[in-house]
């Protein structure tokens, strides 16, 4: 079990970069804790702080979570670095993260990755030149196997891809 | 009725390791019976001082009826269980998992400096296979740069995650994590800040591998070619157990050596890198030295001791003092007493970190033993930064907090411990002992009792609040009694004995214990030797003054000693180490060995006697202190100085009996004034003697101090100076050029200027006014 320390008390980065409505987020996220497993609200507060921050997190918005928080920065690190559905470079308006897991690889992920990267002319991990598109590096299973090849667009689920359905996705988000 | 005779309350359960019976206790895991009954099982992450991870899985064993192999350092000990390290499908689990940890490890134990004593080779050698079948690349991880102490080469790491663990739970500082996942996952610190924990170090033995490594130390030796030596460090009053690693008598490295009662697995920084100071040539004298018309030249042992043997027969007894450090070894005091007493001087003091000397000299007052500090239930600091006084203490509080109980701390600023304050009462250096006055002043309304004396009085006219009544309420109720643990910043106090007083009479009252704090390593061997005066002897001009292995800046009060050394006829200095502040103000320098240069016995804070052995040559003419003493001791003519050997010598000291350790209640009260600002002489954690001073690892790592004068933001406007200006702080018409930096846990209306350092020569920590002026240069 890991030892919440005490922390320093000073939150001026936090009230600096946090909005009023992130913070009444994390506050949110910090109610359903008990005070000393308050590192838990780590991930609902980083997804206030990225939408905050227009979809990424920078190294300060991190440090400003982990004053908020009252947790050593490193925890904060550790959870942004962690997540696939964080971003610690800025990155497009839109991410596409396309499952490369066991169900979709034999499912065919292999060539759904092939084909948006040649339509979007990106490869994983980067960000089309007028910013819209991300592809997600990496996506682990997200438990939609029934569904496979399947990719998730802004936090939602696609399944059974094929490149129709991927042209129809994919031109959806550039108009 | 039911027979009890074969039920004593049991709590241990029988399993069986490899066919040996063992007991192990109800909730243990396998590992740790093992490890009881010797039987060795591989582990990486698993450590006995930390907790459990079970993430590196090289401790697989086979137990009887489980589905598959079972990591022994996570899985439970059952009645009746039976485990076996060595079958067919232990050794597989644990070939297979070191097969993986080795796919990441870069095979360059040639150049790794941990080569040779790596518990990834030692198990791989014994567990994996003898040839690589893994032909891929392996990954590569950029390494960090956490400051002058620790080496990393990040690629090595194994991802055991020790080194996160120990900051997160013993150290108390969490700067580094696991950042990524799965095998891009790597240690690393949060924004590249450098590791600053003043037990930092001991990362470094707990590293399975090279990946984190001890920095001056570097390429500097292999395992196998070093010697080790038991001794026991110098830098404060624990007397951590230690090695030191010799290669043909030169002291390369140092590692903690295991003492449950004492420091556990661990040593602080200042004991791991100490050692470096002995390095640093500059000022250290190897050979005898003697002024002759403000020129120095160096002469042989024989003139020296000739030299002074004439000067000692010029004066009286009343007119020689002698004024010695804290870390010498008990059998050098034990000579020096001998050799004053012959003199007929009573005037040898051991106090020279103190200001308050209205009481006399007497064993430190140690209620509760250092173990048993981590069992305490309410703690109370009085004057005392404990994480940089003694490391070791403060990670026993540490552990009591971690087990439930509440610290509270009175002192001149806040130190941001590694533990919550329950209150947190600082003032500046006259108004926290204000403050320490008000709690007596609120418990003697609640309990309805009274100090005695003059002290009684002074209490009285203190005004309480809020949070002290709290505090008081809380000491006062009778579940648990409370550790007053007196610091080294009441020690050096000008009101000392005030402090001391009130704090006895509030365990008195409260039914609470009192432990002491004493600068140095062996001030309690230096008292038993007798080592002490009456009253201040600075005060009393004398023509002859020996100065035993001490600096100017290991004085309390730097300005008056060296006005008493310039004011005398003769001054010789026993030293290892003579910077031109001590030069400047002597007229002979003894080139003797510093602690680990010698042989001797240590008595530390809490009356444990612990001999130390010599570890390292000495260079050029140096010679071990108790032999110069024995030599002089013989040219005097003197009784009793014909000791063979330090045995002779340890046989004398051995039989120092403990006193008891009374704080006597009844003390005057003292009230010094202020004019202009209130003095914190700070002692920094890296500035408290002659080794550390001079160790460059530790003056460039994150916790060594400046040449700065520290004050709160709100006193700048009356100082009509910013932060960053070169400022003279003026106390008694003496100037200290310094430079201005502000803090808000330094309280309003006081000035922090660190001392031990040659920037800090014109203060004198007793004189509590100082003003804040323009550089006079």
């Amino acid at each position: 079990m890991y030892q919440v320390n005490p922390q320093s008390n000073d939150k001026t980065l936090a009230n600096e970069l946090l909005t009023g409505e992130t913070r009444a987020h994390i506050d949110e996220w910090l109610s359903k804790y008990p005070h000393d497993q308050r590192r838990s609200a780590v991930i609902g507060a980083l997804h206030a702080a990225q939408d905050q921050n227009g979809g990424w997190l920078s190294q300060e918005i991190m440090q400003a979570v982990a004053q908020y928080l009252e947790i050593p920065p490193v925890w904060v690190y550790e959870a942004a670095n962690f997540y696939s559905m964080f971003f610690t470079k800025p990155s497009g308006k839109n991410k596409v993260a396309i499952c490369t897991n066991i169900s979709c690889m034999l499912r065919g992920s292999e060539k759904v990755v092939k084909y948006a990267e040649q339509k979007l002319g990106i490869k994983l991990g980067e960000t089309t030149p007028d910013g819209q598109i991300t592809l997600v590096k990496e996506e682990e299973c997200v438990a939609a196997c029934t569904g496979a090849p399947m990719m998730i667009i802004n936090g939602h689920y696609h399944e059974n891809l094929t490149e129709e359905k991927i042209d129809e996705l994919l031109g959806g988000l550039n108009s | 009725m039911t027979d009890t005779t074969n039920q004593v309350a049991d709590n241990t359960v029988t399993i069986e390791i490899d066919g040996q019976p063992v007991k192990a206790d109800k909730g243990s895991m396998i590992i740790e019976a093992a490890d009881k009954q010797g039987i060795k099982i591989p582990r990486f992450c698993y450590h006995k001082k930390l907790s459990i991870a079970a993430n590196c899985r090289m401790c697989m064993v086979d137990v009887e009826k489980a589905p598959k192999p079972l990591p022994a350092c996570a899985t439970p000990v059952m009645d009746g269980m039976k485990v076996y390290t060595q079958s067919k499908r232990a050794t597989d689990a644990q070939r297979n998992v070191m097969e993986f940890l080795l796919i990441n490890h870069p095979l360059d134990c040639p150049i790794c400096d941990q080569g040779g004593e790596c518990e990834l080779q030692d198990v791989s050698m014994g567990y994996g296979r003898d040839v690589s079948r893994y032909v891929d690349s392996k990954r590569v991880v950029k390494d960090e740069n956490l400051g002058s102490l620790i080496a990393t080469d990040m690629t090595r790491c194994i991802l055991c995650t020790r080194c996160v663990r120990f900051l997160n739970e013993i150290a108390g500082t969490d700067e580094l994590g696991g950042i990524g996942r799965g095998d891009r996952t790597n240690i690393s610190t949060a924004v590249g800040a450098s590791v600053g924990s003043e037990m930092s170090g001991n990362v470094i033995d707990l590293c399975p591998v090279g990946a984190l490594t001890n920095k001056p130390f570097r390429y500097k030796a292999r395992a196998w070619e070093l010697m080790a030596t038991s001794a026991i460090a110098m830098h404060d009053g624990v007397g951590s157990n230690l090695y030191y690693h010799t290669r043909n008598g030169d002291i390369l490295r140092t590692v903690p050596q295991d003492n449950e009662a004492i420091n556990e697995a661990w040593i602080a920084d200042r004991d791991r890198y100490g050692i470096h100071g002995l390095k640093n040539q500059e000022n250290r004298v190897t050979q005898p030295m003697i002024k002759e018309n403000g020129q120095w030249r160096e002469a042989s042992w024989e003139d020296a001791l000739n030299m002074l043997v004439n000067q000692f027969k010029k004066f009286d007894g009343d007119e020689i003092a002698l004024y010695t450090s804290n870390y010498a070894t008990t059998e050098e005091y034990h000579l020096l007493k001998q050799l004053f007493d012959h003199l007929g001087s009573h005037h040898h003091e051991h106090r020279i970190h103190m200001t308050d000397f209205s009481e006399h000299d007497r064993m430190p007052r140690v209620d509760v033993a250092l173990a048993d500090v981590a069992e305490q239930q309410k703690i109370v600091i009085v004057g005392g930064h404990i994480r940089h006084e003694q490391p070791i203490l403060n990670h026993k509080i540490r552990q009591a907090w971690l087990a439930g109980a509440t610290v509270s701390s009175f002192g001149p600023q806040a130190f941001a411990p590694n533990y919550d304050l329950l209150h947190d009462f600082t003032g500046n250096s006259i108004n926290w002992v204000k403050q320490l006055a008000s709690l007596a002043k609120s418990v003697a309304e609640i309990s309805q009792q009274k100090p005695t004396g003059q002290l009684a009085d002074w209490v009285m006219e203190q005004k309480t609040d809020e949070d002290i009544n709290h505090l008081a309420k809380q000491l006062l109720k009778k579940d648990t009694c409370a550790l007053f643990v007196i610091g080294q910043i009441s020690e050096q106090h000008p009101q000392a004995n005030m402090i001391k007083a009130l704090t006895a009479w509030l365990a008195q009252v409260t039914g609470g214990k009192v432990n002491e704090l004493f600068t140095g390593a062996n001030a309690v061997g230096a008292h038993q030797a007798g080592l002490f005066a009456d009253g201040d002897i600075k005060q009393k001009e004398h023509r002859l003054n020996l100065i035993y292995q001490a600096e100017i800046q290991d004085f309390a009060d730097q300005a008056s000693i060296k006005n008493s050394l310039t004011n005398s006829d003769f001054c010789v200095a026993f030293n290892a180490f003579c910077d031109d502040a001590l030069k400047a103000r002597v007229d002979l320098i003894l080139p003797i060995a510093l602690l680990p240069e010698v042989t001797g016995s240590m008595t530390n804070n809490y009356a444990q006697r612990q001999v130390t052995m010599v570890a390292q040559r000495s260079p050029g003419e140096t010679k071990p202190g108790w032999r110069v003493l024995r030599v002089l001791g013989n040219l005097m003519g003197f009784d009793g100085f014909d000791y063979e050997d330090i045995n002779d010598v340890m046989s004398k000291t051995e039989r120092y009996q403990a006193e008891p350790a009374i704080i006597h209640q009844d003390c005057k009260v003292l009230q010094p004034a202020v004019k202009g600002l209130a003095l914190y002489p700070h002692q920094g954690i890296y500035d408290g003697d002659q080794l550390v001073r001079r160790s460059q690892p530790l003056q460039d790592s994150v916790l060594a101090t400046s040449d700065t004068v520290c004050v709160n933001p709100s006193d700048l406007l009356s100082i009509g100076f910013n932060e960053g200006d070169l400022v003279s702080v003026e106390q008694g018409g003496r100037y200290a050029e310094l430079t201005l930096s502000v803090s808000d846990q330094v309280p309003e209306g006081s000035a922090v200027v660190n001392m031990g350092r040659s920037s800090s020569l014109n203060i004198d920590a007793g004189d509590l006014s100082v003003g804040i002026i323009g550089a006079q240069s």
